[in-house]
């Protein structure tokens, strides 16, 4: 048995003493879904912290600042403070209107504007965005444990083992509490690889003084990141915060409203952190190749892989349990969120628990099944799933900003919105030269408006 | 006024497409200061009550 199928039964271990401390209390579907609305502010940021950064950033981050420069950087922090800037708005207004009405699903804001068939179709985009979406967390797990003595297939199944038992046992709580321990060892591996990396390949010359070597790299635009394309990748994460259920769910948990301004504040720094220090990792390695002490590599995602296999054991130990931790938090916290709004909105069970724990087991089954088929065209279905949930975000700012528009806008706005993603991203279509992530966002804004205002005319 | 501040951050996220093309690291640091100054804004400003 090697060194990191041993660190990952202690890692399951820990986990699962964890989660069956924090099962204790839980009473209802608002202690199972949502920790009772009783989480302080530290525990918070770190769920909301480990819940977004997936394994994208330790991997995929990684190397797309190696292979493109700064501009992985700006559209990154864009999300961020995009995220802050949503957040310090609409956050105490979801928490206070969440915590008054009894919302427990996400969708149950919706419901509670616009009707109980717009949250049900809701829940049901959010199933079709989110499952592929989570598959990548559980195939990037594999991927780890392939190159550790496992096979892909058991490497999913040990991945899925995990993420089903923690939601099951503990629900939320037993989620937020792994997350925030999870989230310490993202962050502390980013700090030693950083710190390592730098040691190792600029000891001898000076980072500064070598740096202009990356040329276009270091600025904006150059010939991979142009206006366009920082536009099409930055807009569906600009809105994160509001349309992906798993984080928006997260701003029903705080106990107070300091806990929230907490949650929000030490998610920012953490945000910030994680962020440069992948992104500088990024780049110190492209330096090295530019300086012929690190191999170049052509395929951006198996930059961090190639690092781990020049690293000391112990590091590389760390940042593959890092990628772990990052992957099972955030697949973990979609599924979790997904059995509430199937337990809630879809099949409108609103008390007992044990629908919910069918439902993590159902969900995680679900994603484990199509994450074994490894389908070629997972990455597109990743990168549509936050496309596709943009068609929410007209309902979510109507509920604060607009009084017009009930059930059929709802319904129309869902329709319009998620049938313009999957096509125009299926057939690669950006007609005027708009990305599709625009057009969503244009055609769901234009059909609220329109429908809205008849709804309302013939309402009155 | 939210309106009016997200439209200040995002123009100041997209300065560096206009006016910076230096090969160092100023892009870099540019948008981490940005974002650090906007976090300790939000930090320090009364508007956390719902």
């Amino acid at each position: 048995m090697n060194s990191f199928i041993i660190l990952t039964i202690l890692y399951a271990i820990a986990g699962t003493v964890i989660a069956l401390y924090a099962r204790k209390g839980i009473r209802s579907q608002e202690d199972y879904f949502i920790a009772g609305r009783r989480i302080g502010g530290v525990i918070s940021a770190l769920t909301y912290a480990a819940t977004t950064y997936s394994a994208f950033m330790m991997v995929g981050l990684v190397g797309f600042s190696y292979a493109t420069g700064v501009g992985a950087v700006g559209f990154e922090l864009l999300y961020l403070v995009s995220t802050i800037f949503l957040l310090s708005y609409y956050a105490p207004r979801v928490w206070k209107i969440s915590r008054d009405k009894g919302f427990v699903s996400p969708a149950e804001l919706l419901s509670y504007r616009y009707g109980s068939a717009v949250a049900k179709l809701a829940a049901l985009i959010s199933l079709l965005a989110l499952i592929p979406y989570t598959s990548v967390q559980l195939i990037g797990v594999a991927l780890l444990f392939e190159k550790n003595g496992l096979t892909f297939v058991e490497g999913i199944v040990v991945a899925a083992v995990l993420v089903a038992i923690w939601a099951m046992l503990g629900g939320l709580r037993s989620v937020a509490w792994t997350d925030a321990v999870q989230g310490i060892i993202m962050l502390s591996a980013a700090v030693l690889v950083v710190i390592w990396t730098y040691l190792w390949g600029f000891s001898n010359v000076s980072f500064n003084a070598e740096v202009s070597r990356l040329g276009e790299l270091l600025y904006v635009p150059n010939s991979f990141w142009t206006p366009v394309r920082f536009a099409a990748l930055a807009v569906p994460w600009f809105f994160f915060a509001l349309t992906n259920p798993q984080v928006f769910q997260r701003l029903f948990i705080p106990k107070d409203s300091r806990a929230i301004r907490n949650m929000i504040i030490l998610f920012g720094f953490f945000g910030l952190i994680y962020t440069v220090l992948v992104t500088f990792l990024g780049l110190e390695l492209r330096l090295m190749t530019e300086l012929g002490t690190f191999p170049a590599v052509k395929d951006r995602d198996a930059v961090t892989p190639t690092l781990l296999t020049y690293a000391p054991e112990w590091l590389s130990l760390l940042v593959a349990l890092s990628i772990l931790a990052a992957a099972v938090t955030t697949a973990n916290s979609v599924i979790l969120t997904l059995s509430s709004m199937i337990s809630r909105d879809i099949i409108r069970e609103t008390k007992n628990i044990i629908t919910g724990r069918i439902g993590v087991l159902v969900l995680t089954l679900l994603v484990a099944v199509f994450a074994m088929q490894r389908p070629a065209y997972i990455v597109e279905l990743a990168v549509l799933s936050s496309t596709i949930l943009l068609c929410q975000l007209p309902l979510i700012l109507g509920i604060f900003h607009w009084s017009r528009g009930k059930k059929y806008t709802g319904i129309s706005t869902l329709v319009a919105g998620s049938s313009i993603a999957v096509t125009f991203s299926f057939l690669k279509l950006s007609p005027l030269g708009i990305p599709a992530s625009i057009w969503v966002l244009l055609v769901s804004f234009a059909v609220h408006l329109i429908v809205s205002v008849v709804e309302d005319l013939k309402s009155a | 006024m939210k309106w009016l501040e997200g439209l200040v951050v995002v123009a100041a996220m997209l300065l560096p497409f206009a006016l910076i093309r230096t090969e160092d690291l100023t892009t870099y640091v540019y948008w981490i200061l940005v974002s650090a100054a906007y976090i300790a804004y939000t930090a320090f400003t009364m508007r956390w009550e719902p």
